[in-house]
């Protein structure tokens, strides 16, 4: 259809709405990184790349980036390994209600704000003295551990959480792309004497490709902007020896509690850099693509 | 469905089992969460084990919901949610139909470039918008998370593939017989893609209601507060009362788990074909 002023009354708002707030905000992100900004002060100046030059020699910022990459990493392999089992498993179940009622339970978790559960978990699933975890590891004869007050255990608390808290979206995921695999890529399989193994590793995993390259590309990406967990699990958004900072607590430390406000948008400058990274290598390899 | 083969029940059984220990798994912190919310401290100091309490008691709730600002935040948090998401179903299915439907001079470019916004985190953003919503003179205020959320790019994405879907022919139709293109909007559009409305609307809600960051940025006295800013400050307060704090988590986590329950099939339909989350 045709109608130049209908388009126009519309588009036109909406041009200058997502350039109030989203492409001037992404410019103004840059310009800051190349200024000492403190909110509180009337005049900030611009320092070039100083911002850049302290970044590269901040030692509390690789820990950050350290802990991300670990965290985003670990998580995310365990996540796709886990759901993608599960969802397996999910389809080859006969009833379409079981199949149901197992994907709704795992989705529990991702429909729950995350700080309610974060808070769950710090007091009454990760505490010490009565957390439920140390009470089963007791009751095995185990000793106690202390999950969220030690550097050792801090991250795998998290990851453990975060896992729990986010299979259920690759799950619903996953699920939705097994069963758009045709039936009779199966029942032939079966017929020439493919075993449940060869069955996933030769038609669900490859046929799966596409799905699989998506959520994995989404996962990372989401898994590299947390923040609540990090902020509720650790203490402080530290956590001890800053084994629980992350580049996003980072960011939100310098930002509004430092007030340094230019150095902050310094380092979501590196972080935009990662997942544009992410974007573009998927991009790639989605050229290559193919129907069934 | 699709895998019909008959190959043993025993697999099939060992799969079943192993999903209910998993799904047990998934529900544990919450049972344990209800479970605390109805000890009393003295209880769960001295038998920390007990799934259910030897003295039940509804202090921790009455705590939450006559002692703290509860009914303030709940309102604040109600208002936000309600507020974007019929904005943003709103916006999302006028901008997909314009998009779909009309053609006009660079159209792909201005559709790619919006779409491209989708992948900036809100890392990279929120500090000049901290720095806008200040000048706006909405910084502690609800509209802070309101005025830029009203317009989802993931929506008019949504809607448009779903407006993709109509034939050209009811529009046309409906031109002839005079319609105009709000009347065509209200009385085609919207009808034809309610389930990706649905979908949206979902998705918004719960994006709206859970989130932390933006709120924690922008509203800063307790009593402008949403939800899930209320709880982290709620526990920071109530350190040594878990029931309490227990009870809070449980009073959140009862709206969304009420949505959830009543639209779960749109929930994971919606999921399923938006292929995003």
């Amino acid at each position: 259809m045709k109608n130049k002023k209908f388009v126009i009354l519309i588009l036109i708002p909406v041009f200058i709405y997502q350039t109030i707030f989203m492409f001037l905000p992404i410019l103004g992100n840059a310009v800051i990184s190349f200024m000492d900004y403190n909110p509180l002060r009337a005049d900030n100046v611009f320092i070039g790349f100083d911002n850049y030059v302290k970044m590269l020699g901040d030692s509390v910022f690789y820990k950050s980036l350290i802990n991300t990459l670990v965290f985003v990493f670990v998580t995310v392999i365990l996540n796709i390994l886990i759901s993608l089992t599960l969802a397996t498993f999910i389809s080859q179940l006969k009833s379409n209600k079981t199949r149901s009622i197992f994907r709704m339970i795992a989705f529990l978790p991702c429909i729950a704000p995350i700080v309610a559960s974060s808070v769950v978990w710090l007091r009454s699933i990760y505490s010490t003295n009565n957390g439920l975890l140390n009470l089963i590891i007791k009751a095995c004869g185990g000793d106690s551990i202390n999950w969220l007050g030690s550097s050792n255990y801090l991250m795998i608390s998290v990851i453990i959480f975060t896992i729990w808290a986010d299979i259920g979206y690759n799950i619903i995921l996953f699920s939705a792309g097994i069963d758009g695999i045709p039936n009779e890529f199966f029942q032939a399989s079966e017929i020439d004497g493919a075993g449940r193994w060869r069955q996933f590793f030769k038609i669900t995993l490859p046929l799966l490709g596409r799905t699989f390259a998506f959520v994995t590309m989404m996962t990372l990406i989401s898994h590299f902007q947390m923040f609540a967990q990090f902020n509720i699990l650790a203490y402080k958004g530290l956590g001890p020896q800053q084994s629980g900072l992350v580049i996003t607590s980072y960011i939100y430390k310098m930002a509004f509690e430092h007030k340094e406000m230019g150095y902050a948008s310094a380092i979501s400058m590196a972080l935009l850099a990662i997942i544009l990274i992410i974007t573009l290598i998927q991009q790639r390899s989605n050229k290559v693509d193919w129907e069934y | 469905m699709k895998l019909k083969l008959n190959r043993g029940v025993s697999y099939r059984l060992i799969i079943f089992v192993v999903l209910s220990l998993l799904a047990l798994i998934i529900i544990i912190p919450y049972v344990w969460m209800l479970s605390n919310s109805f000890k009393t401290t003295a209880e769960i100091l001295t038998k920390p084990g007990n799934v259910f309490p030897d003295d039940p008691t509804v202090s921790g709730y009455e705590k939450v919901l006559f002692e703290s600002m509860f009914f303030k935040w709940l309102r604040n948090s109600l208002w936000i949610t309600t507020v974007t998401t019929l904005a943003v179903l709103f916006t999302s299915s006028l901008v997909g139909y314009v998009f779909s439907k009309y053609s006009f001079k660079s159209k792909k470019i201005l559709f790619i470039i919006m779409l491209s916004t989708m992948m900036v985190p809100v890392q990279a953003t929120m500090i000049p918008m901290f720095i806008l919503i200040n000048g706006m003179g909405l910084y502690n205020s609800v509209w802070a998370l309101i005025v830029p959320a009203i317009f989802s790019v993931f929506g008019i994405y949504l809607c448009k593939q779903f407006c993709d879907e109509i034939p050209k022919e009811f529009m046309e139709s409906a031109k002839i017989d005079g319609a105009g293109d709000m009347l065509i909007y209200f009385r085609i559009v919207l009808p034809q893609i309610r389930p990706a409305l649905g979908a949206l609307g979902i998705f918004t809600f719960l994006d709206s209601w859970n989130d932390y960051l933006r709120p924690l940025i922008y509203l800063n006295s307790t009593d402008k507060m949403t939800l899930p800013l209320a709880l982290s400050y709620f526990n920071q307060q109530h350190l040594t009362d878990l029931s309490a704090t227990m009870a809070a988590s449980a009073l959140i986590m009862i709206p969304v788990i009420i949505v959830f329950l009543l639209f779960q099939k749109q929930f994971i339909k919606g999921i399923s074909m938006s292929g995003l989350k």
